[in-house]
């Protein structure tokens, strides 16, 4: 893959990191975050998580140079807003196999278009 | 095409001053392409943070696009222990934020038609009778745009619109949820002292929000101060016994003071609720447990 795409892809996840350097560092106490975080937000959150977890688009992330763990920790750092778009362009998309390469382009795109194109 | 300068002209918003300048705002004046580092370092110095442009050049400046990106404009200033808050996209609202005396930073489009470019400047002043915003942009110490003009450049934006302030201070249009989840924001940056003043301002304006007693308690925890943290949230316990993240976070915080007992049977109450925060009551009860079987010989009672 180009090394353009990679660059932006690294760059998405310095943005990403720089919202959450501290979000899991604290064992047991339930995060201010969490707890602010609505129950349709948590659901629809739940739902983008569900995506990167099928093996399928696991392991296109990872062609792409995307750890799905990493990317897993970045969509909890997303706000509601953001998570409410990320899921909605997701659902409109084909659930079988034949659409996995879309799916991946897609949330990669949908990163970069994030963080990149939404000045 | 300028529809919130008409509604602004038609329907005049009552309690604003006619005209206010906050003068107090330094000017840097911009590099290249950088106006995100000099828009922010404004901000931020404006808020009483010692920096320059050239210091946020890294945090917020991408070379390769040549600009800055708004997210990066909120992490920085978290970054830097302020509240990033952004606006409502009501030309109302930057009125009102500049009248309460908080710069606004804004993202304009000077381009036309088809051709983008994108800028960021910072809002200080206005004169309704006149119908003209005062900003610092680019290399302008003090510009001085036609509101329709200024609606024009914004709209392309969404009307994007940010404050970033002291964690004591509350933005004037700030919402009760919204001002939370910028909390949230800061202290999820690492700034737990700045989170813990800014948690007490808005516990100060909204004593009774349950979400906000959770957020000093996590900075007090954060800190180490176990008494406080269990203080407020036993306060929050009695307005909302139903609360499980109160519970579990109760339960924690007596069992690292070592009373076990009573975090055991508080964290029974949260396990039986069940609910979205299982998986993390489970791991408090196990922790508990273990604890209470295999006591720490060092513990702090």
């Amino acid at each position: 893959m180009n090394s353009a795409i990679a660059r932006m892809i690294c760059r998405v996840l310095i943005v990403l990191m720089a919202w959450t350097p501290l979000h899991f560092a604290q064992a047991g106490v339930i995060s201010t975050g969490l707890a602010v975080a609505s129950t349709a937000a948590a659901a629809e959150r739940a739902a983008v998580l569900g995506v990167i977890d099928r093996a399928d688009v696991a392991s296109g992330l990872q062609a792409l140079g995307l750890d799905p763990a990493t990317a897993r920790e970045r969509v909890a750092a997303l706000s509601d807003d953001e998570v409410r778009s990320l899921a909605g362009q997701l659902e409109a998309l084909p659930a079988g196999a034949d659409g996995t390469g879309l799916v991946i382009l897609i949330l990669a795109g949908v990163f970069v278009w994030y963080f990149f194109f939404r000045k | 095409m300028f529809p919130q300068t008409a509604a602004l002209r038609d329907a005049r918003p009552q309690e604003l001053p006619g005209r206010t300048e906050i003068s107090s705002v330094p000017f840097y004046p911009q590099e290249e392409y950088q106006c995100g580092p000099a828009a922010l370092a404004t901000l931020l110095t404006h808020s009483g943070a010692k920096l320059t442009p050239e210091q946020l050049v890294p945090q917020v400046y991408l070379p390769e696009r040549r600009g800055s990106l708004q997210v990066e404009m909120l992490a920085a200033a978290r970054r830097n222990g302020r509240v990033a808050y952004t606006l409502a996209p009501r030309f109302d609202d930057l009125l009102r934020e500049i009248a309460a005396g908080n710069p606004v930073l804004v993202l304009l489009d000077l381009g036309i038609g088809p051709f983008e470019q994108w800028h960021y400047a910072v809002a200080v002043g206005y004169d309704l009778g006149a119908g003209e915003l005062i900003l610092r942009s680019g290399h302008r110490e003090r510009q001085v745009l036609p509101f329709p003009v200024h609606e024009y450049a914004w709209k392309k934006s969404g009307y994007w619109a940010m404050v970033a302030l002291p964690p004591g201070r509350i933005a004037a249009t700030a919402t009760e949820s919204g001002w939370l989840s910028a909390l949230a924001a800061l202290e999820r940056a690492g700034h737990a002292r700045a989170a813990r003043e800014g948690y007490g301002a808005f516990l100060g304006r909204w004593p009774g929000n349950v979400n906000g007693a959770i957020g000093l308690a996590n900075a007090h925890y954060a800190l180490g101060e176990l008494p406080q943290a269990e203080k407020v949230l036993r306060g929050a316990l009695g307005r909302a016994p139903d609360s499980v993240v109160v519970m579990n976070n109760l339960a924690q915080t007596l069992s690292d003071q070592g009373w076990n007992a009573e975090a055991l049977a508080l964290i029974e109450r949260a396990a039986a609720a069940g609910g979205p925060f299982a998986p993390a009551v489970r791991d408090t009860r196990t922790r508990i447990l273990s604890r209470i079987q295999s006591p720490e010989p060092a513990g702090p009672k």
